[in-house]
């Protein structure tokens, strides 16, 4: 059971209170009438799925109910960082170099 | 006096009888023995038989890295354990063990005859062995290993213990109560840091209570180990935990514990738990483990009666047996001197000290022999005798390389040690590496993934006062990173007994090796001439080889069978040890109980049932009561008599021609506040909401964002900027997730608010001809008449003097109405209007009738007519989309290729030939029965009921094109007949106008 | 056993008035209630016999008494037509238990993964107690309210007499 960080809570908090939410910075279209299929298609179901750092949604379901984001190592399953939703995407390179 | 005991010595209390049982025969042991110390100390050392060949086995170790003295454990009806270590079980009065792995008795076994087909079950028997013929594999070959495999027998009852759990957290975990371990804890104690200690066995102490002869800061170990428990005990800020495991290290500090409560109990208290686990989160870990003792490899190391010297140093110091009376000794470790030693200081004579190392310490050598032990360096162990217990050792002097002559050593135990590795377990769960020590020929921690400190053995220092002194540094550490002052302190030791040791593979032999029957992994039955088989029929990686030989996989996890293995293969492969490399540890790191793992999770607390308030009324009145997600739901109302389908048939009769009243209590709801509700509904359900009135509902589809139908309820508009929104019952919380974060993360903006309301509200649906009838009296401020108050209606008012949301819907297409009283009231609404119905026919109605009722009408349920790939139009709901919307979830999915194009599945109504046939929901639908298999499937049966009020059965199907193959004739094939069907473009069966819905007729 | 000894003990308080508050603005709120509002998420303050807690960046839970509910409803109504929020009333929703005792951070350790030693007297937060959510709140050192939805409460009160029992028995 990981300790997550919620970004609004601003405490170490256990897993257990938290609810994945798949990957973040996939934001819909703002009219999705004007896509094509193949972009629709890619917003629907392509995702990064990388072994390293993956920016992902996370909602602190049992807590103060925010979804937020966050980057993580898949491999190690450390977390480098937790933001708000709607806040740039941190610098990966300068923490995955903190990963190591 | 029992045979093996020795008076006046051990941590035993001699004045303190206990009686047992082992097979069936009484024996009787002290308090503070474990199961297998008594049945030493009465003389037993037979304790199981192995899991292959079925070998006479007796106790090896004296902790829990026991491979043998595995048994069953009981104290009466639904309280038995298979697989007890003997090793671990303290000693309780009435406590019962059996052996296993044996029929008809422990000494007779007659699946011992494995043991002489030893051939026929060479490493990867099972992957030659049964290959042919095919027919063979499903009727012979696996009832036949099924009833072979496995080690004791499971229990087949309920299990009558209780379980617990609990969370905890700590500034230090301390995970070992040895030497170092308790260093450690009395370091970051000392200054103030929270503490949990915790150690497997009963007892703190670790090696120190086999080894009462050290002194410590100027007092005997044991001396020195009550005060510091003590002190430890006084502390506030430390927990001392003993009969506790540490089982599994996971991330960021997080250590599951299984803590056993009651199995060393005579007379558990009331309401006790049998074991508890912890999940403990340790802002440091001190992992205080020490070292596991290896066994040598040779020819017959598994008769009774061989067994590790450091536990015959355990039983004879800490529990006061001697483990025989003429012990020979083979090591190649300086350890083993000092059981022999200790052994003929206690008036045991060994009968010799078999070294492998040509030259052993003179000082060793020197002791030795003035305790009259014949000393025998430079010398291997070449075969063992005796059937149930061992008799005599074949023991040949090392020549220049060369296996010499034989000669036997009459002795009635073995004593043997392979030297020691550190245990690793928790660290590799950590994904922590190893390094490998070539000078001690042993793993150690290398670089660490969480905040950990390994102290003592477990990380190769060896002997008391190193463990002391590494351990206390740690323990000082550890609680410096949590914030206190902490130094630790050295600790004077004398009597130190360090010694060394080497590693090797199995002993040299002048016999043929390949008719060796030297252990490895005694728990598993392999031997070294598998681990060489393995290699030699091409498994190259130590992963390959444990799958093969299944080395290291029986369930001690190859505490003592790793590193022997490991060296036998490395030496196959022609490979340093560390190039081959160790395979993965991973949790547990014994054996845990289910219970253990559920805690609490049993019976009526095995998982949250969910009642609503009219709940109580449906169980006192003999309701049927079916799961719905998390809630119960009353399924139907029998009467006396009355089976499942007379009790709905029943309540349907009664919905269409009087009055039914239903709990609808777990419906979902949300309330959707704020100036941009509506706004925020029109991006989210399909429907228009815009030109919704105040006072009016609407029913509502909600899709994913791939269009595929995600739920649906009614919606009803409070005010300018409150709805009142309904979902299915199950889809609640994922209802709301999804909204929220929809409106969270795309649209931020929206000033709108959702909040469940579900619990708020219990719902009592009246449903039928004379519901208005019934409602009428009890509603005030509202005209409830068909002109004020019309099909799809909302309002707030007064029921029964309560202040309630009232609704005029219909699941049923009969009049009806849904009253939402606060839910604390929903108990007596319920019995005032079930008092006032009477007179008009009142009949409750469950889960059942309401399916029913709904297929009639050909009402959908989401999750049982659709199934997360229909559409709107799949499901014949088209009309529920606002098509002049520009947007909203899902829409853009609907215009993609694949769904628009021809042969989607389309829910349609399907009519059996014979009315009175009722097809079964999940039902294949084909259009030829006679077609060869595999049949081309046009879909399935989604609902099926029998109509009471159409006398015939209805159904609902998904299938390809369904609404063009209106008329045609389909079949079900079933296991004994197919059943043809007509399909019917339409799903609604009843009152296809809907002039139910709205009957006019006088209020009363 | 005795109320004094008992490792801890579990009673219902009078119930209360709840409103699920969602707003944008909340000095401007707090203001018109008369009552401050905290802004750290676990965050209360109590005012009389009301209170607010802070579940939420935009969320709070304000309680007051019943014969008070009536009025709170209406004062937030009127802010409502000025300020955009959100009050439902959640009284009935869910109900609330007292645990106290001197091991009721070991009662609620068997269900709660928080760290509860370390939550201030006086503040609170949602959590999880088995695979339930929960509002705690610390009303003293030795004393919580739990606060759960209607229908979860027998799964709960099921738990904590098993807890009971077993805390009794010192093991």
């Amino acid at each position: 059971m990981l300790l997550i960080r919620c970004p609004y809570c601003e405490q170490d908090l256990p897993e257990l209170e938290f609810a994945y939410a798949g990957e973040a910075h996939i934001a819909r279209p703002q009219d999705p009438s004007s896509v094509s299929d193949e972009e629709w298609r890619d917003f629907l179901f392509i995702r990064s799925n990388p072994r390293g750092v993956h920016v992902e949604r996370w909602r602190h379901v049992n807590g103060c109910a925010r979804f937020f984001n966050a980057a993580r190592e898949t491999v190690s399953d450390r977390f480098l960082a937790t933001y708000k939703a709607g806040e740039p995407r941190p610098d990966i390179a300068s923490l995955s170099g903190e990963a190591r | 006096m029992t045979s093996h005991r020795l008076p006046n010595r051990g941590r035993v209390d001699h004045a303190r009888p206990v009686r047992f049982s082992f097979d069936g025969r009484s024996y009787q042991g002290l308090a503070g023995d474990t199961l297998a110390s008594a049945l030493l100390a009465n003389g037993v050392h037979l304790m199981g038989r192995s899991f292959k060949y079925h070998r006479p086995r007796g106790v090896v170790s004296a902790g829990s890295d026991e491979p043998n003295a595995l048994m069953g454990t009981s104290r009466g009806p639904r309280r038995f354990e298979p697989n007890t270590r003997a090793t671990i079980q303290e000693l309780r009065d009435g406590l019962e063990a059996t052996s296993q792995n044996r029929w008809p008795s422990l000494a007779f076994d007659f699946g011992a005859i494995n043991d002489r087909l030893g051939s026929l079950f060479s490493a990867g028997f099972y992957y030659k062995t049964f290959m042919w013929p095919r027919a063979f594999w499903d009727r012979v070959y696996e009832p036949v290993i099924r009833k072979a495999a496995g080690l004791g027998v499971s229990p087949s009852e309920p299990d009558a213990d209780r379980y617990a759990s609990r969370f905890a957290h700590v500034e230090v975990l301390v995970v070992g109560a040895g030497p170092a371990g308790l260093a450690a804890a009395l370091a970051a104690g000392r200054c103030g840091a929270s503490v949990m200690l915790v150690d497997e066995t009963a007892e703190p102490g670790g090696s120190l209570l086999s080894e009462p002869s050290v002194t410590i800061d100027g007092r005997p170990a044991w001396d020195w180990l009550a005060a510091i428990l003590a002190e430890l005990a006084a502390l506030p800020n430390v927990t001392i935990m003993p009969r506790t495991t540490a089982i599994g290290y996971y991330h960021q500090n997080l250590i599951g514990l299984a803590q056993r409560l009651t199995d060393h109990l005579a007379a558990p208290p009331e309401g006790a738990p049998r074991e508890r686990l912890w999940r403990v989160r340790a802002g440091q870990v001190v992992l205080a483990q020490g070292a596991l003792e290896k066994p040598l490899v040779f020819d017959g190391n598994d008769r009774p009666g061989v067994m590790l010297a450091g536990a015959a140093q355990t039983y004879l110091n800490r529990y006061s047996v001697k483990i025989g009376d003429r012990p020979a000794i083979v090591t190649t470790h300086d350890s083993a001197w000092f059981a022999a030693f200790d052994l003929a200081e206690a008036g045991v004579k060994p009968a010799a000290i078999v070294d492998l190392r040509a030259s052993v310490d003179p000082a060793l050598a020197a002791r030795a022999r003035a305790l009259g032990i014949e000393v025998l360096p430079g010398h291997t162990v070449t075969g063992t005798s005796g059937r149930l217990r061992v008799q005599s050792l074949r023991v040949n002097r090392i020549e220049n390389g060369k296996v010499g002559a034989a000669r036997e050593i009459a002795c009635d135990a073995v004593l043997m040690c392979g030297g020691w590795t550190p245990s690793l377990h928790l660290f590799s769960h950590t994904r922590g590496s190893l390094t490998w020590d070539g000078e001690l020929k042993a793993f150690l921690p290398g670089e660490k993934t969480e905040a950990v400190q390994i102290a003592g053995a477990g990380r190769g220092l060896w002997g008391i006062a190193a463990a002391l002194d590494d351990g206390a540094s740690a323990g000082a550490a550890a609680a410096r990173v949590a914030g206190h002052d902490a130094t630790a302190q050295g600790h004077a030791v004398t009597v130190d007994r360090t010694g060394s040791g080497i590693t090797c593979k199995e002993l040299p032999t002048d016999r043929d090796p390949a008719r060796a029957k030297a252990f490895i992994d005694f728990q598993n039955d392999v031997t070294a001439k598998d681990i060489r088989l393995a290699v030699r029929e091409g498994m190259r990686s130590i992963e390959h080889v444990k799958r093969y030989t299944t080395n290291g996989m029986a369930t001690d996890q190859g505490k003592m069978s790793n590193l022997n293995g490991l060296m036998i293969a490395a030496d196959a492969l022609g490979q340093e040890a560390p190039q081959v490399g160790l395979t993965t540890f991973r949790p547990p790191y014994t054996p845990t109980s289910f219970g253990t793992l559920a805690g609490y999770h049993q019976a009526a607390t095995f998982e949250v049932t969910r009642k609503t308030p009219i709940d109580p009324w449906a169980q006192a009145q003999g309701a049927v009561f079916e799961p719905v997600a998390l809630w119960r739901r009353a399924w139907y109302f029998p009467k006396p008599g009355e089976d499942r389908h007379a009790a709905v048939n029943r309540e349907c009769r009664a919905v269409r021609t009087a009055v039914g009243i239903f709990d609808a209590s777990t419906l979902g709801k949300i309330e959707v506040v704020g100036p941009d509700a509506v706004t925020f509904l029109e991006r989210m359900y399909t429907n228009p909401w815009a030109k919704l009135g105040i006072g009016r509902c609407r029913y509502g589809l909600l899709l994913g964002e791939d269009g595929f139908i995600r739920d649906d309820g009614v919606i009803g508009r409070l005010s300018e900027g409150r709805f009142h929104v309904t979902t299915t019952t199950g889809g609640a919380a994922r209802v709301l997730n999804m909204m929220e974060d929809y409106l969270q993360t795309e649209w931020p903006e929206l000033k709108v608010w959702l909040t469940s309301t579900t619990e708020q509200w219990a719902v009592i649906a009246l449903q039928g001809p004379n519901a208005r009838k019934l409602l009428a009296p009890f509603v005030e401020g509202l005209d409830v008449s068909e002109a004020a108050f019309p099909h799809m209606s909302v309002a707030e008012c007064t029921v029964a003097g309560l202040p309630a949301r009232l609704f005029r819907v219909s699941f049923t297409g009969e009049l009806g109405f849904e009253i939402n009283v606060p839910a604390r009231h929903g108990r007596a609404l319920w019995e005032k209007l079930m008092a006032a119905g009477q007179p008009y026919g009142i009949t409750p109605y469950g889960t059942e009738a309401m399916h029913v009722l709904r297929a009639e009408k050909g009402y959908i349920i989401v999750g049982q007519d659709t199934d997360g790939t229909l559409t709107p139009d799949d499901a014949g709901l088209s009309w529920a989309i606002g098509k002049a919307k520009p947007d909203f979830v899902g829409k853009r999915s609907l215009a993609r290729p694949d769904m628009v194009a021809k042969g989607r599945k389309q829910l349609v109504g399907l009519l059996t030939d014979d009315p009175k046939t009722v097809l079964e929901e999940g039902a294949q639908i084909v259009a030829d029965p006679h077609q060869p298999k595999p049949m081309t499937m046009l879909g399935h049966v989604t609902s099926a009921y029998w109509s009471e009020a159409l006398g015939r059965s209805i159904a609902m199907a998904v299938i390809a094109d369904g609404r063009a193959r209106d008329g045609e004739t389909l079949h079900i094939p079933m296991p004994d007949r197919a059943i043809p069907v007509r399909v019917v473009r339409s799903t609604v069966f009843y009152d296809p106008e809907g002039a139910r819905l709205s009957l006019r007729e006088e209020t009363p | 056993m005795s109320l004094t000894t008992a490792p801890a003990v579990i009673t219902e308080p009078a119930s209360t008035t709840r409103i699920s508050l969602r707003i944008i603005d909340p000095a401007a709120v707090g203001a018109g209630l008369g009552l401050a509002f905290p802004t750290k998420i676990g965050a209360r303050t109590v005012a009389g016999a009301r209170s607010v807690l802070c579940l939420g960046p935009d969320e709070w839970l304000v309680q007051a008494p019943e014969r008070e509910g009536e009025a709170m409803t209406e004062a937030l109504a009127a802010i409502g037509t000025t300020l955009p929020l959100s009050a439902v009333d959640i009284s009935d929703r869910e109900i609330t238990l007292a645990l106290s005792g001197p091991a009721v951070l070991d009662l609620l350790a068997i269900g709660c993964p928080r760290d509860l030693a370390q939550l201030p007297v006086g503040s609170g937060c949602r959590t999880l107690f088995d695979t339930v959510q929960v509002v705690l709140t610390r009303e003293a050192p030795d004393r919580f309210h739990l606060t759960v939805w209607r229908s979860f409460a027998p799964h709960l009160q099921a738990l904590l007499d098993i807890a009971l029992r077993e805390l009794a028995t010192g093991l």
